[in-house]
């Protein structure tokens, strides 16, 4: 368009003259009009090339578009009016610039009436008014808040006291100093024990974060799967309670305490039930750090090997152990967290993995014992080995460490003294080698007991690992004097000879050595000296589970054969004994000797007796021959028998008796 | 770190812990003091403008000083609030004598715990020995036991 169209803009007004007269003046024109000079500037303009093309245009459009050009025409039109008004408003505005805005409010004020102020001071006021009102629903709200804020507060602060009252809790700063940056920590490791040393597992789980939660209630992260337990657990059969935790499963799911976020109102049991939980989960982690302290320290014990046990497997959260040749003992770390969760949903998986062996710890193999029952039989509560293991370590060496440190001159008062020359790890080893030997032991004296009807097997608890002792004691039966209260007048002052009414026989198993003490049996050295001695002598010998039964039951049997002399000398025969044997002196010197014979493979009775008659002409020597009519089985017989066959003999030797 | 304003009696690390606790007490005192006159003062203004003006004008700036007044004192009352909370956190961490109240008294309540639980574990010892020799001679003298004996006796 600029091209086309040729605008001749004015000449500047000092330049426009209209006459210079003779004298050299110029006459300058009147002043144009506003008006005058906008229709001067129009007509100057020179529209013919514009025309022209609007013309064309026109005709191109008319062709082309036809009768939809009248839209067109009505949207020209409209903007036109637009551009009017438009140029009206611009217009006021500029004379509202150039004019003082002053002037215009000072020529209105005057012109205000009473009534108008008025109105205009209560629309006033009743912006206010409504201002104020939006303040204090803005207080209200921001003093609901900060009560809010000030019962989290009271809620978490409380909760930490409590915290603070059993777990040492910590303070640190992150970055800067400011309130509000802080974060609490639960120091759970035992600083008395800096002279042990511990290893980074123990580390890493001995600080806990306590987190603030947006209720204000506070929550302890557990961190889950590096708490280690040691369990115990034999091969071959699984143990079949689960390992306790005190935490329990929903605990573990971070889900757990969302529900309880929502709602804004806590109650006091809620907060009282987050802070167990706290406490629960802190419990546990100071319980798995106590653990990984006494593994590491049966680790370290390891390096000065015991007499006996040999290390012949080491992990890192595995140690196998051979205590003498037969039995093997295997201690493992386990997640005690993850079992627990993963119990949830998949125990058969759990069974496989303890049956793959790598999950849990205290294991005794017996090489010798294959049987299912007899392993169960034979091997201690591997619970119970695991809770003495850990005291043992708590004992003698967390208090003896707390006690070194606090310098306190109080004596270490332990349950049992470690026997001498073994470690603490040698000590458990051997203890559970006594335990597996007390057994045995156990189970020969139960059979022996089971063979002979008038032995009882008491077990005495000597309250000490390595050694267990049993009695057997026999019961005789009254005898008729003393039932009948002679025994008193029969002036028999002797307490020698007086009847007792049992006999004991003591055995004592100290680690594998067994002890068997009694009264009432002459020894067989003593026997063959011929000098018997009679009374409470106690006999004590050293024997090994082998000869045991022998033992025992020469031991019985000769206080059975003491027993009955002692009845017969007080009945007044005459008789002597001879270790198992008692001879009643008959006539003629002739000899009736009761004979004790000891089996312990007869299912019958492992003691039983014959009659043997010496009518003087009979050497000891054959006595081996046979049944003759000098030798008499009587068989099994029972306290009871045993004792009316004497009065028999008594009658039988009366008559002849020299009494 | 002592208590705050403990007297720095004694030389050394003890005096410079009172100091910085005297300075802390002081920088709280401060903070203190300020947000309470910050409260006062922007209520006194927040009164201020609330009066209705002769000339009613000036109504929006007005009402932006009445909020930025009352945020003002919101502000305060929090930092009011984080001055508390950072009280107790000193009371918490800093109470010695309390937190050496708690030692005392955990340690006494486990050694209570401990003697009590050596007192059972005895008691059930001797329990488990007066079953075990009581259950024993009632073996001893049952009918299985007698019987045993009578069938011997039978056997001669």
């Amino acid at each position: 368009m600029e091209g086309s169209m040729k605008i001749d803009l004015d000449k500047l007004p000092l330049k426009r003259l209209e006459v210079i007269d003779e004298a050299g003046n110029e006459q300058f024109p009147p002043d144009i009009g506003y008006e005058e000079k906008r229709l001067k500037m129009v007509h100057r303009i020179d529209f013919t090339s514009v025309v022209e093309k609007d013309a064309k245009k026109q005709k191109s459009s008319k062709e082309a578009v036809g009768p939809s050009s009248w839209p067109w025409q009505s949207l020209v039109e409209n903007l036109q009016l637009a551009q009017q008004e438009l140029a009206i408003i611009l217009d006021l505005i500029n004379t509202v610039e150039a004019n003082d805005a002053v002037t215009v409010a000072g020529m209105q004020r005057p012109k205000q009436l009473p009534h108008e102020a008025l109105s205009d001071i209560a629309v006033s006021t009743a912006t206010k008014l409504q201002r104020l009102r939006h303040l204090g629903r803005y207080f209200k709200q921001s003093s609901k808040a900060l009560e809010q804020q000030v019962a989290r507060e009271a809620r978490f602060y409380g909760s930490l006291i409590r915290l603070q009252k059993n777990w040492k809790v910590k303070r640190q700063r992150v970055g800067l100093s400011g309130p509000g940056n802080e974060s609490f920590t639960i120091d759970l490791i035992d600083s008395s024990m800096t002279n042990l040393t511990l290893s980074s597992q123990s580390f890493t789980i001995s600080t806990v974060r306590v987190d603030h939660n947006p209720t204000g209630t506070l929550t302890v992260q557990l961190p889950s799967k590096t708490c280690r337990t040691l369990s115990v657990e034999f091969p071959g059969f699984h143990s079949r309670h689960k390992k306790k935790s005190f935490i329990r499963g929903k605990m573990l799911d971070s889900g757990h305490y969302t529900q309880a976020d929502k709602k804004e109102a806590l109650s006091d049991d809620d907060v009282n039930k987050h802070l167990q939980d706290s406490h629960l989960i802190l419990r546990e982690i100071h319980r798995s750090i106590f653990q990984e302290q006494v593994f590491d320290l049966i680790n370290h014990e390891t390096y000065n090997p015991s007499p006996g046990v040999n290390v012949t497997a080491m992990r890192e959260d595995f140690l196998h152990l051979s205590i003498g040749q037969e039995t093997s003992v295997s201690l493992c770390l386990v997640p005690s967290v993850e079992e627990e969760a993963d119990s949830n949903g998949l125990a058969s998986n759990i069974d496989n993995a303890t049956a793959s062996g790598d999950s849990l710890s205290l294991v005794v193999l017996d090489e010798k014992c294959d049987s299912f029952l007899r392993n169960h039989l034979n091997f201690p509560d591997p619970h119970s080995l695991e809770i003495f293991l850990k005291q043992l370590f708590h004992g003698n060496v967390f208090l003896k460490s707390k006690e070194r440190s606090s310098s306190a001159s109080r004596v270490l008062v332990s349950s049992q003294s470690v026997g001498s020359g073994c470690n603490l790890l040698g000590h458990f080893c051997m203890t559970i080698a006594h335990r597996i030997f007390s057994k045995k032991v156990l189970s020969v004296l139960e059979g022996l007991v089971q063979g002979v009807p008038y032995l009882h097997l008491l077990s005495n608890p000597t309250w000490h690992s390595r050694i267990s002792s049993w009695s057997l004691s026999l019961k005789v039966p009254q005898s008729i004097l003393h039932s009948n209260g002679r025994i008193k007048t029969s002036g028999s002052d002797d307490l020698k000879t007086r009847t007792r009414s049992q006999f004991h026989t003591k055995v004592v198993v100290s680690d594998d050595q067994i002890n068997v003490s009694g009264e009432g049996a002459p020894g067989i050295v003593s026997s063959l000296n011929g000098n018997i001695t009679f009374g409470c002598s106690i006999n004590s010998y050293g024997c090994d589970l082998v000869d045991l039964p022998m033992v025992i039951l020469q031991q019985v049997a000769g206080q059975v054969i003491q027993w009955l002399h002692e009845e017969a000398l007080i009945i007044g025969m005459k008789a002597s004994r001879d270790y198992l044997c008692l001879y009643l002196d008959l006539d003629q010197g002739e000899t009736l000797g009761l004979v004790a014979v000891v089996d312990a493979e007869d299912l019958e009775g492992c003691i039983s007796w014959w009659l043997v008659f010496d009518d003087g002409s009979l050497e000891e020597g054959k006595l081996d021959d046979g049944e003759s009519k000098n030798r008499r089985f009587l068989g099994h017989l029972s306290l009871e028998a045993l004792y009316s066959t004497l009065m028999d003999l008594v009658s039988l030797c009366d008559p002849g008796g020299s009494n | 770190m002592s208590k705050p304003g403990a007297p720095s009696t004694g030389g050394g690390p003890t005096a410079a812990a009172a100091v910085a606790a005297a300075q802390k007490q002081k920088t709280l005192l401060h903070r203190l003091d300020n947000d309470v006159s910050t409260i006062v003062d922007n209520f006194s203004h927040l009164i201020n403008v609330a009066r209705v003006n002769d000339p009613p004008v000036r109504n929006a700036q007005e009402a932006f000083q009445m909020e930025m007044r009352a945020a003002r004192m919101v502000q305060a009352a929090d930092s009011l609030l984080k001055l508390v909370s950072e009280l107790k956190q000193t009371a918490i961490f800093s109470g010695f004598a309390s937190l050496n109240e708690n030692v005392e008294r955990r340690i006494a309540e486990f050694d209570l715990l401990e003697e009590n639980t050596d007192r059972l574990l005895e008691r059930i010892g001797e329990q488990t020995a007066a079953s075990l020799k009581e259950l024993e001679t009632h073996y001893y003298s049952s009918l299985q036991r007698t019987n045993s004996q009578e069938r011997m006796l039978q056997f001669l």
